[in-house]
C-alpha cells in the first residue's frame, strides 16, 4: 500500500473526531434501568465530578416536614464512615461533597481529585446506600442545616427568591423553602429523617450524570451509582393551599440589610420549549438594558453596579421562572425597578428594530460562561439528556440562540411577562 | 504481503485515531510575531475561551514622583480607546457577549477577556492592538477615571481590601508596594493627567513587556490574530520593592470599616518548597468551610477571618484579615491555630490535609478565568514554571514534597511576629505609632 494513502487515510481518520471534539465533549447517554447515566468526559480537567440526582425533594413532604429533605441529605453527609463523617471522610480523601434541594429532588455532588476518584465515589455510595439516621447523626445535620439557613437569611435576593418560590408553585409543599426553618427542623426527629429515606430514596427516576475526568471513575461507575438505592419510586404528594385573595401579588419582608432589594419575577419556559432560545436572549437583552438605563456602564464587567441589577432565567427550576433584581445600594433602585417593568411591558407589546445580534451574543457568552465549572456542566449534562435526550447542553443552546428572531424574542416576552410576582425585602428600622 | 500492508496501513490509521482522539492537548508557549510571548493551555470541551494580557509595571509610575492608581488608569483606558473598528477592546468584548476583567497589584498588570470560544481570535487581535499599540484619548480617560472612582468607594467599604493596602504599607517601606494600586478618592484619580497615562502605557503595554495568556476552548488560529507589535525585546524584570528595616508591630487607622490584619513576611518566589508551605497553612487554617479556623467561627456569622499567602517575586506576604463584630475573639483563635502549626501535625492529619489542599488547588484553577490568572500571574512574577496550573508539575511535585517537620519550620521561620494594623474608630493604644 503506498504511504500517500496510508497518510491519507490517517488524516482522514483523524478529521472525524477532530471535528467531533470541536463540536461536542465526547459525552454520551446509557439507561440502566430506570436510571439516567450522563458521562462528558473532559481530558484536561484536573477533577471528576459526579452529580447525583435522586427525586427525593420538597414534593416528598408535607407542609408540616418542612426541611426534611434537607434534613435527610445532610444527614447522609453526616453518617460516619471509617470513623468520621462522610464530608470529612472525602475532604481527607482529596474531595468534596454537597447537597442542593430542589423542588422535586435533591442533588448530590461529588467531586475528587481524579487519582482519588475510586475511594471517594465507593464513601460516597456506602454512606447513601446505608445511611446513618442515629439520634446524633440527624442532630448534628440538624444543626447544620440550621447554619445553613442562617446564613441563607443574609442574602437579601435568596430570601426574596424563597418568598416567590411558594407563590409560583403548582403544589404549596414543593415552593416551600428549601431548608425549612429552625422551628420546622425542632420537630423532625432521626424517625422521620429514616422514614423519608426509605419512602423516597429509590432508584427509578435519578439520574447520574459525570464530568471532566470521567476516566478516572472505577469501571462500573454508572452502574453503581444506579444501583445504589433499592428500586423502586417514591411518590410526590401533593399540597393545595387557596390561593391568595387580593389583586396585589406584592410580598414584603424585612431583614438586617443596608439598601432594600426589589424583585420581580415572571413565568418562563423550561429547556424542550421551543422558547427557550428567544428566554435566554429577552434575559440578556433586560440584563444589558438595565445596567445602561441605569447609568452603571462600566469598562469592566464585574462592579458593584454589575451585580446589582440584573435577570436570572431558572431554566432549571420548577417551574422554571424569570426574575429581574435591583439592589438599592445602587442609586435610585425605585427609579431601575420601574424602568425593568415597564421595559419588560414594552417588549411583549413592540417588535424590536434592528440586529439582535449582540443580545444573542450575550445569551450565548452568559450561558457558556456559567457552564464552565465542572458541577455546572455535570448538572447541565443530567439536565438535558432528560428523556434520552442528548446531553449536549451546549451546542443545542447555542443553536437555540442563534435561530431566534426579533418575532420570537416579542411572541416570547408577550406569552410569559404578564403580571409578575413582586418581592421586596427592605431594612429593618435599626438597619 | 497485501494482507500485510493493509494491516500496516490499519495500524497506522488506528494510531491516528488514538492519536486525535481527546486527549489533554499540552500547554504550548512561544514568541509572539511582533515582540512578546504566549502560553496556551488549550481545553476544546468548554465553550468559553480567555484571552489575557500580563505586564510587570510599578502600579504608580516610573517616575520618581509617584502617581498611584496610574497603572489602573491606563489599564482601564486602554481598553476604553477606539479601535480601527471604532469599537473600543471594552466595547468588543460586550459585543461579543464577553466579560472584561483588569486586575491590578502593585508590580504587575493583568487583563482579561472571557468570550464564546468562536470570538477567541477577534478578541486577541483587539486586545493586543488595543494595548501593543494604545491611543488614549480624553474621553478613554475619562472613562478610565469613572470606574477608578467607583472600584475606590467600593475598595473603601471593603475590609479586607484596604487591611490589605494598610499592612504592604507597613511591610514594604518603597515603591510601588508600600501605595495602594487603587486611587485613594476623586482628588488622586483626576490629579493622573492624559501625557502621564499615554507615556505610562506606551512603556507598560509594549508587547515586548507582555505575557499573552490563552486558556479554555482556544486553538492556533487564535495566535493569528495578533498582528500589532512594537518589536522584539526583553521583558522588564519583576519589580520589587524594598522592605520596611524595622516595621512598627501595631498600627492603627481609621476608614469607613473596622477589622484587624496581620501580616507576615514570607519567602520569595524561588523557594518553592517554603512558598508552598505557606500556602498550605492557609488553606489548612483559613479556608472557607473546611479551614480550622472557619470552622472554629462557623457557629458566628457575624465574623469573618480571611488569610491567605500572596506569592510575589521578593518577598510573599501572609495575611489574615478579621472584620465583623468579634474580631478579639477571632484573633485568639487565629493566635492560637498560628501557633499550633510551629508544631509537627501528626501524620495521618498532616497527609489529609495535604490531600484536600491538592484538591482545592485543582478547584482553584477550574475555569478558563481561573486558568489565566494563574499562568499570568506566576509568569509576571517571575517564575512560570511554579504555576499551580503549569503543565511542569512543579507546584504538585513541592506540594507533595511537603511534610510535617517541614510546614512546622516554615511556620516557626515565617510566622512567629505579625505586624498588626487595626482599622477603624478604635483608640489607639498606648505606645502604638499611628
Amino acid at each position: 500500500m503506498p504511504r500517500p494513502f496510508v497518510a491519507a487515510l490517517a488524516a482522514a481518520l483523524c478529521m472525524l473526531p477532530a471535528i467531533a471534539r470541536a463540536d461536542a465533549p465526547p459525552m454520551g447517554v446509557q439507561r440502566a434501568g430506570n436510571v439516567t447515566i450522563v458521562r462528558q468526559t473532559d481530558p484536561a480537567a484536573l477533577l471528576v465530578g459526579v452529580e447525583y440526582v435522586v427525586p427525593a425533594g420538597l414534593d416528598r413532604q408535607t407542609l408540616t416536614q418542612s426541611g426534611l429533605s434537607a434534613l435527610t441529605a445532610e444527614s447522609i453527609l453526616r453518617t460516619p464512615v471509617a470513623g468520621v463523617p462522610l464530608a470529612d471522610a472525602i475532604a481527607a480523601k482529596g474531595g468534596s461533597v454537597h447537597w442542593n434541594v430542589e423542588a422535586n429532588d435533591v442533588r448530590f455532588y461529588v467531586e475528587s481529585l481524579p487519582e482519588d476518584a475510586p475511594a471517594v465515589t465507593a464513601l460516597f455510595l456506602s454512606a447513601v446506600a446505608k445511611p446513618d439516621f442515629s439520634a446524633a447523626t440527624v442532630d448534628a445535620a440538624r444543626a447544620s442545616v440550621d447554619r445553613k439557613f442562617a446564613a441563607r437569611q443574609q442574602a437579601a435576593l435568596q430570601v426574596g427568591l424563597d418568598m416567590l418560590a411558594r407563590e409560583a408553585s403548582p403544589s404549596a409543599n414543593s415552593g416551600s423553602p428549601e431548608l425549612g426553618s429552625p422551628a420546622s427542623l425542632a420537630q423532625l426527629s432521626a424517625n422521620d429523617a429514616a422514614a423519608f429515606y426509605a419512602r423516597n430514596y429509590r432508584r427509578d427516576g435519578s439520574v447520574v450524570s459525570a464530568a471532566g475526568r470521567v476516566d478516572a471513575l472505577p469501571a462500573g461507575w454508572g452502574e453503581s451509582f444506579a444501583n445504589a438505592l433499592p428500586p423502586g419510586s417514591g411518590k410526590a404528594i401533593f399540597v393545595h393551599l387557596p390561593a391568595l385573595e387580593g389583586s396585589s401579588r406584592q410580598f414584603v419582608t424585612h431583614r438586617d440589610i443596608g439598601a432594600p432589594w426589589l424583585i420581580a419575577q415572571y413565568p418562563a419556559p423550561p429547556i424542550d420549549s421551543k422558547d427557550f432560545g428567544a428566554m435566554l436572549v429577552l434575559s440578556a437583552f433586560i440584563q444589558r438594558t438595565l445596567l445602561d438605563v441605569s447609568g452603571m456602564p462600566s469598562v469592566v464587567s464585574a462592579t458593584i453596579g454589575s451585580r446589582a441589577i440584573g435577570s436570572i432565567y431558572s431554566f432549571d427550576g420548577q417551574p422554571p421562572r424569570l426574575t429581574l433584581f435591583v439592589n438599592g445600594e445602587i442609586g435610585n433602585p425605585t427609579q431601575a425597578f420601574e424602568t425593568a417593568l415597564q421595559l419588560v411591558n414594552v417588549l411583549s407589546q413592540t417588535r424590536l428594530h434592528g440586529s439582535i445580534d449582540q443580545f444573542k451574543a450575550a445569551a450565548a457568552g452568559d450561558f457558556a460562561g456559567d457552564a464552565d465549572r465542572l458541577e455546572s456542566r455535570a448538572s447541565l449534562g443530567g439536565l438535558f439528556a432528560g428523556e434520552g435526550a442528548s446531553p449536549d447542553f451546549l451546542n443545542r443552546t447555542l443553536a437555540a440562540i442563534a435561530a431566534t428572531t426579533p418575532d420570537d424574542v416579542r411572541r416570547v416576552a408577550k406569552k410569559y411577562l404578564n403580571d409578575p410576582a413582586i418581592a421586596l425585602v427592605l431594612p429593618r428600622d435599626n438597619s | 504481503m497485501i494482507a500485510r500492508a493493509l494491516a500496516a496501513a490499519a495500524t497506522l490509521a488506528v494510531a491516528a485515531v488514538l492519536a486525535c482522539a481527546p486527549a489533554v492537548a499540552a500547554q504550548e508557549s512561544g514568541a509572539l510575531p511582533q515582540g512578546g510571548s504566549y502560553v496556551s493551555a488549550p481545553d476544546p470541551t468548554l465553550g468559553t475561551a480567555s484571552v489575557g494580557l500580563w505586564y510587570r509595571a510599578p502600579s504608580d509610575g516610573y517616575g520618581s514622583v509617584s502617581q498611584p492608581g496610574l497603572m489602573r488608569i491606563a489599564a482601564t483606558a486602554a481598553s476604553s480607546s477606539k479601535l480601527v473598528s471604532g469599537r473600543s477592546l471594552s466595547e468588543t468584548v460586550r459585543d461579543l457577549g464577553g466579560r472584561l476583567y483588569i486586575e491590578v497589584f502593585p508590580d504587575i498588570v493583568g487583563v482579561h477577556a472571557v468570550v464564546p470560544a468562536a470570538s477567541a481570535r477577534r478578541v486577541a487581535a483587539a486586545m493586543t492592538a488595543a494595548y501593543f499599540a494604545p491611543s488614549i484619548d480624553a474621553d478613554a480617560l475619562k472613562n478610565a477615571q469613572r470606574d477608578a472612582a467607583v472600584l475606590s468607594v467600593e475598595q473603601r467599604y471593603s475590609p479586607d481590601e484596604t487591611l490589605h493596602d494598610l499592612l504592604f504599607a507597613q511591610i514594604f517601606s518603597g515603591r510601588p508596594a508600600s501605595v495602594s494600586p487603587v486611587p485613594a478618592g476623586v482628588p488622586a484619580i483626576t490629579a493622573i493627567q492624559l501625557d502621564a497615562v499615554t507615556a505610562f502605557a506606551k512603556r507598560a503595554f509594549r508587547s515586548s513587556n507582555a505575557l499573552l495568556v490563552l486558556t479554555g476552548n482556544v486553538d492556533s488560529s487564535v495566535l493569528s490574530g495578533v498582528t500589532d507589535g512594537t518589536g522584539p525585546g526583553a521583558m522588564d524584570q519583576p519589580v520589587n520593592s524594598t522592605l520596611a528595616g524595622s516595621p512598627a508591630p501595631l498600627t492603627t487607622a481609621t476608614g469607613a470599616v473596622t477589622g484587624l490584619g496581620l501580616a507576615w513576611t514570607g519567602p520569595p518566589i524561588s523557594d518553592e518548597r517554603s512558598a508552598t508551605a505557606l500556602d498550605f497553612i492557609s488553606d489548612y487554617l483559613f479556608r472557607d468551610d473546611t479551614g480550622i479556623v472557619s470552622r472554629a467561627l462557623e457557629s458566628d456569622d457575624a465574623t469573618f477571618v480571611d488569610g491567605q499567602f500572596v506569592t510575589l517575586h521578593d518577598a510573599g506576604v501572609m495575611f489574615v484579615t478579621i472584620s465583623g463584630k468579634n474580631t478579639d475573639a477571632a484573633r485568639k483563635i487565629v493566635d492560637a491555630e498560628l501557633t499550633k502549626m510551629q508544631t509537627p501535625l501528626d501524620a495521618e492529619r498532616f497527609n489529609a490535609a495535604r490531600e484536600a489542599f491538592l484538591y482545592h488547588l485543582a478547584g482553584q484553577t477550574e475555569t478558563p478565568l481561573e486558568q489565566g490568572e494563574n499562568l499570568g500571574w506566576y509568569s509576571a512574577e517571575g517564575n512560570a514554571a511554579y504555576a499551580p496550573f503549569s503543565s511542569s508539575g512543579a507546584y504538585v511535585q513541592a506540594a507533595r514534597s511537603l511534610d510535617p517537620e517541614f510546614v512546622a519550620s516554615v511556620a516557626r521561620r515565617y510566622l512567629s511576629r505579625p505586624i498588626v494594623v487595626q482599622l477603624g474608630t478604635v483608640k489607639p493604644p498606648k505606645g502604638s505609632t499611628s
